[in-house]
């Protein structure tokens, strides 16, 4: 009896075998049971964003994930893609370290972790390798930013461009040029064009001055000059330009040397009626309107730029500043929009199949974006046909970030340009 | 050809030159010492520049004035680095001794990214903009501070290579390790010291940097690789060597803008370091090693 009662109170190994064969078939159930449950929420859709997040071009890398992540989750917060049942969006990261070769081998990985989408890559020589890698991969490939007019010249089938080309930069420069000296009833005599030597300054400089040339504005290009991305320093190369006498200045840079120039320019004190980029970052950025405060002033740049009057951007700029403390540029602005176009082109599509999404992306006409310019709509060749630039100067504000206006096209102006401008050295 | 952009040149390659030599004199006393390249001499550079980037925006201090906390602060970091790797690695053949270098090099890059993220960083100072003029030439006053103090130190840190205790025991270490040891010399504590005053010379180059070019985490590797051809070209351990090196390069980068574009600036640069290793590989100044 005593050993009955005993067998009663300890689990047998019989008893043992039951629990636990029932805790089995219970974790079965669970196994078997709940990824059914689960399905009514679809898979998250993977879009692989391939930016330059290290390397000299790290500071724009960042600012490019961080407008694309804001406009995966202004999607998801509205819902994600209903057509694909609410599908949320998930933004894979890759970073080219602003060298093609890794921005191939990145966009690689992204494609095997599953992205059905790329979006990328700010520097154009990746935009290159990563369009190339999309070919062959049959994935579609929205470049939100990069310039190189070639990415989009090889024929690629699944290649898109928000962004304009060099070309587009060129013709718009040009005119803009045009359009101010007209105004300011100015006539300079002499031009300087500095470039950086990376694929997008080479292509932008010399883009710009084979048209600028073409364009008999009367202002004679009279020296070019070309130095390394990252350089540290361009005392020789400011000696360069004083020597050349210029009247106007079109610098294409990266930030960095833009602020290297601007001080150097001050420092040989190089007159000047004004600095106009043709289209180049590194005049616009937060830190760098910072940093160079007064001497950003009065700087010119021919860029993308975001509508001031565009709700979307509105919203989306209010988000940015509160997250980041800086404010959306041509960069970012065109960062969130690639996402934007992303998702349009995925909600019309209703399915993740490659070439579905590339049908979409043929039939894109997308209004509610926060940039300059009409709705996005694509060439045959995958540009985007209505993609425009604006001409932006940095005006004297209390605060910095408030800084960067646009002062032409009128119908989009901001402020009243100024110009000529003060000389570097005079502004108290 | 223009004299006057000639003449501007010459005295820009000369400043730049002298910067070129400090972050070099610190690399060639490294090896001179220890035999090991430091391929983390650029990244010390830019925490060094970040140091004094810190106390100009918290405290207000100018970089001049701020150098010697920014060079403490790099010799702390140096004797570090010898004391837990360099240490350990100085009998191992010379290809895994590189590896543990570069990747410092890499930590210290990443390090600094995660601290200040990376935008270009470039604040005013006090003497940033000032300059003066010198017949048609415009001389940049903060390249001539970087330039005087660059001479100051090499030649301070030769003589206390050559006059001090501590400054003899380290070059009795470099001399020979075993016999220095046999003396009575802790050479693992000279070794520290060694590494920490060379990386304390990189440290000060930084500060003096500062008001020159806007710092990010990236910059460092350009710097290594300069001062890499820097001690190649004035002879592998030798400080004076390393500043005349450091001078050489300046002006010839400079004045090679004369006639090509400054994208070939690298290839003028290595161009030079191939001719020197061809007619002397030893350096111009090498001896010994």
């Amino acid at each position: 009896m005593g050993q009955k009662k005993s067998e009663g109170k300890e689990v047998s190994r019989r008893a043992f075998l039951k629990t636990c064969g029932a805790a089995g078939l219970g974790a079965m159930a669970i196994s078997f049971g709940v990824p059914t449950l689960l399905k009514a929420q679809p898979k998250p859709i993977k879009i692989g964003s391939i930016q330059p997040a290290t390397g000299p071009l790290a500071v724009i890398g960042q600012g490019q994930r961080r407008g694309n992540q804001m406009a995966v989750d202004f999607i998801n917060a509205k819902g994600g893609i209903k057509s694909l049942g609410g599908a949320k969006l998930e933004l894979v990261l890759g970073d080219s370290e602003t060298k093609s070769e890794v921005g191939r081998s990145e966009a690689d990985r992204l494609i095997k972790e599953g992205a059905v989408v790329l979006v990328g890559a700010f520097e154009s020589g990746t935009g290159m390798a990563v369009a190339t890698l999309a070919e062959q991969r049959g994935l579609p490939f929205l470049v939100d930013v990069a310039t190189l007019d070639d990415i989009t010249q090889k024929g690629y089938k699944y290649t898109f461009r928000i962004f304009p080309t060099s070309t587009a930069f060129a013709q718009r420069g040009t005119d803009f040029i045009k359009e101010i000296m007209a105004a300011k009833k100015l006539s300079p005599k002499r031009a300087v064009v500095t470039y950086v030597g990376d694929a997008f300054g080479k292509t932008q400089g010399g883009f710009f001055i084979k048209h600028f040339k073409a364009a008999n504005t009367g202002i004679e290009i009279v020296e070019e000059i070309s130095y390394p991305l990252g350089i540290p320093d361009l005392s020789g190369e400011v000696a360069k330009i004083k020597a050349a006498k210029p009247d106007l200045l079109f610098p294409i840079c990266r930030p960095g040397d833009s602020m290297i120039l601007t001080r150097e320019l001050y420092k040989q004190r190089v007159e000047l009626l004004g600095i106009i980029s043709p289209g180049s970052p590194g005049w616009y950025e937060p830190s760098v309107v910072r940093d160079l405060d007064k001497l950003a002033l009065y700087v010119m740049d021919n860029v993308p730029w975001i509508n001031p009057a565009s709700p979307v951007y509105q919203e989306a700029n209010k988000l940015f500043e509160q997250k980041y403390k800086a404010y959306l540029d041509t960069n970012t602005g065109w960062a969130y929009t690639g996402v934007l176009v992303i998702a349009d082109a995925l909600e019309r599509a209703a399915s993740i199949d490659p070439d579905k999404i590339v049908a979409a992306f043929k039939a894109t006409n997308f209004k509610d974006h926060p940039m300059v310019g009409d709705a996005v709509q694509f060439a045959p060749n995958g540009d985007n046909k209505n993609a425009t630039t604006a001409m932006v100067q940095v005006l004297p504000e209390a605060d910095p970030l408030k800084r960067v206006k646009v002062v032409l096209p009128q119908k989009f102006a901001q402020a009243k340009l100024v110009f000529p401008a003060p000389q570097l050295w005079d502004r108290g | 050809m223009n004299l006057a952009l000639a003449l501007q040149l010459l005295i820009q390659g000369i400043l730049l030159g002298g910067i070129y030599g400090l972050t070099a004199v610190g690399l060639s006393l490294i090896f001179g010492v220890m035999g090991v390249i430091n391929f983390a001499h650029g990244q010390m550079m830019v925490i060094g520049m970040y140091i004094s980037y810190w106390i100009l925006v918290l405290v207000g201090l100018d970089p001049y004035l701020s150098l010697p906390l920014a060079a403490g602060a790099i010799f702390i970091l140096g004797y570090v680095i010898q004391s837990t790797v360099v240490n350990r690695i100085l009998d191992f053949p010379e290809a895994m001794q590189v590896l543990p270098l570069v990747a410092m090099g890499l930590i210290l890059e990443n390090l600094a990214l995660l601290f200040w993220g990376p935008d270009h960083r470039s604040p005013s100072t006090a003497l940033g903009l000032a300059t003066f003029t010198l017949g048609t030439a415009t001389v940049d006053v903060s390249r001539l501070i970087a330039f005087s103090l660059a001479i100051a130190f090499t030649v301070a840190l030769f003589l206390f290579l050559k006059k001090s205790a501590i400054g003899k025991r380290i070059r009795a270490a470099a001399d020979n390790r075993l016999g220095a040891q046999l003396v009575g010399i802790k050479v693992n504590r000279i070794n520290n010291i060694a590494f920490g005053l060379g990386a304390a010379t990189t440290g000060a180059a930084g500060a003096l940097l500062l008001p020159l070019m806007p710092v990010s985490p990236h910059l460092g590797h350009d710097f290594t690789t300069t001062a890499f051809v820097v001690v190649i070209l004035g002879g592998m351990g030798n400080l004076l060597g390393a500043l005349v090196g450091g001078l050489i390069l300046g002006v010839t980068e400079s004045l090679a803008t004369l006639l090509l574009p400054a994208t070939l600036k690298q290839v003028v640069s290595f161009g030079l370091l191939v001719v020197i290793m061809l007619i002397r590989p030893q350096g111009l100044f090498g001896g010994r090693r």
